[in-house]
């Protein structure tokens, strides 16, 4: 949850909430029923959106090595379910520490950077399909938090 | 052609095992600390590790040095058993068919869990057949007692028998630099027994981890 958030249930017993607290709750809550129907977009959706990415970025870099696009399209496949479940909790900072440093070095490591580049730029696309403007709407603040930490700097799309 | 249902064993991609904010649970009524897996943790408190420190010191003196390497060396043997099964249990693979950064992360990242700081595999001297690990912002050596030589014996004795296991080859660990000794980082010289043992002396000769490595190497 939103550290915001979570800050309006500590002090019950000092006061009752203001009523701009109590927007930033209405405002959660109200968000809530679409933030779960994309989340169920992308769940039901996840391997029919990756397979198609999976194609696409195969015929985009026929040269590249399988098995790096493989771990890239796996950690992709992470980062969306992080991504998912940050949008659920409306947490940008839940993304953010799930990949910071741990999936950065793995990347810089196995230098799959290349293919991450284009693969994002595909996953967008693919999303931009399956989601409505709305949903893609909740996604995007966590997708981009990722693709910050994840795309070198120079080359983020 | 690649196929993602492929890639997802069980539906699931490991993430990060280690992380501290999955891997420590706590119930605050019961006083009880657990891994993941529900495995019991325990914490020491800053106290303890001086009383250790001090205890043994006063009743054993010198050979206090030797009791925290063994202590290691013991304590290194059965975390390594866990460390293999959480992993091997998480992950999905044995540790020897792990790639070795993704091996490397995971001890990092365990390190850094457990409180223990930071740690960094050093391989330049893999030629000369010795690891060099680097550790920082180690507790023990924080709290170790004013020393003129370096004195994580415990960690040393925890590498020592850790990478044995791993390896399958008895090796010794010393420590060159020491953070109580105001040096930047703690080095830990790994190697095979007979080969590492002239560096205890220069140790208590005083010599610098160059001039250490320089004439093991030579």
């Amino acid at each position: 949850m939103q550290p915001q958030l979570e800050q309006l249930f500590d002090e019950a017993e000092k006061r009752y909430l203001k009523p701009e607290e109590l927007q930033i709750l209405n405002q959660y809550v109200g968000s809530l029923p679409a933030r779960i129907d994309a989340y169920r977009a992308l769940r039901d959706r996840e391997l029919e959106v990756m397979q198609a990415v999976a194609d696409q970025l195969q015929a985009a870099l026929p040269n590249e090595s399988v098995e790096k696009m493989e771990r890239s399209i796996k950690n992709a496949l992470l980062v969306l379910r992080y991504c998912a479940m940050g949008m659920l909790l409306n947490d940008e900072a839940f993304v953010v520490e799930k990949l910071r440093g741990w999936l950065t070095q793995k990347i810089q490591v196995f230098q799959t950077q290349m293919i991450d580049q284009t693969l994002y730029r595909l996953l967008e696309h693919r999303l931009d399909a399956v989601m409505t403007p709305q949903q893609k709407s909740l996604l995007s603040p966590c997708l981009e938090q990722a693709k910050q930490i994840l795309l070198p700097v120079s080359a983020s799309v | 052609m690649i196929s993602v249902a492929d890639l997802l064993t069980n539906n699931r991609i490991p993430g990060n095992y280690f992380a501290a904010d999955t891997y420590v649970r706590g119930d605050l009524e019961l006083g009880i600390l657990e891994n993941r897996r529900g495995d019991r943790l325990i914490a020491i408190p800053e106290t303890l590790i001086q009383g250790i420190y001090s205890g043994l010191d006063k009743e054993t003196g010198q050979a206090s040095r030797l009791v925290l390497f063994n202590c290691g060396k013991w304590w290194g043997k059965t975390f390594y058993t866990r460390f293999r099964e959480e992993l091997t249990d998480y992950y999905g693979t044995a540790l020897a068919e792990m790639p070795m950064v993704e091996f490397l992360q995971s001890l990092q990242q365990c390190w850094v869990t457990y409180g223990w700081g930071k740690l960094d595999l050093d391989h330049s001297l893999h030629s000369h057949g010795f690891l060099l690990i680097k550790t920082w912002e180690s507790p023990f050596a924080a709290l170790a007692p004013r020393n003129e030589v370096p004195y994580c014996f415990l960690e040393a004795g925890i590498f020592a028998s850790f990478f044995s296991q791993l390896t399958g080859r008895e090796l010794h660990c010393v420590q060159t630099t020491c953070e109580s000794m105001a040096a930047d980082c703690n080095r830990f010289l790994l190697g095979l027994a007979q080969r590492l043992k002239p560096a205890e002396a220069m140790v208590e000769q005083r010599l610098d981890h160059d001039a250490i490595v320089q004439r093991l190497c030579a």
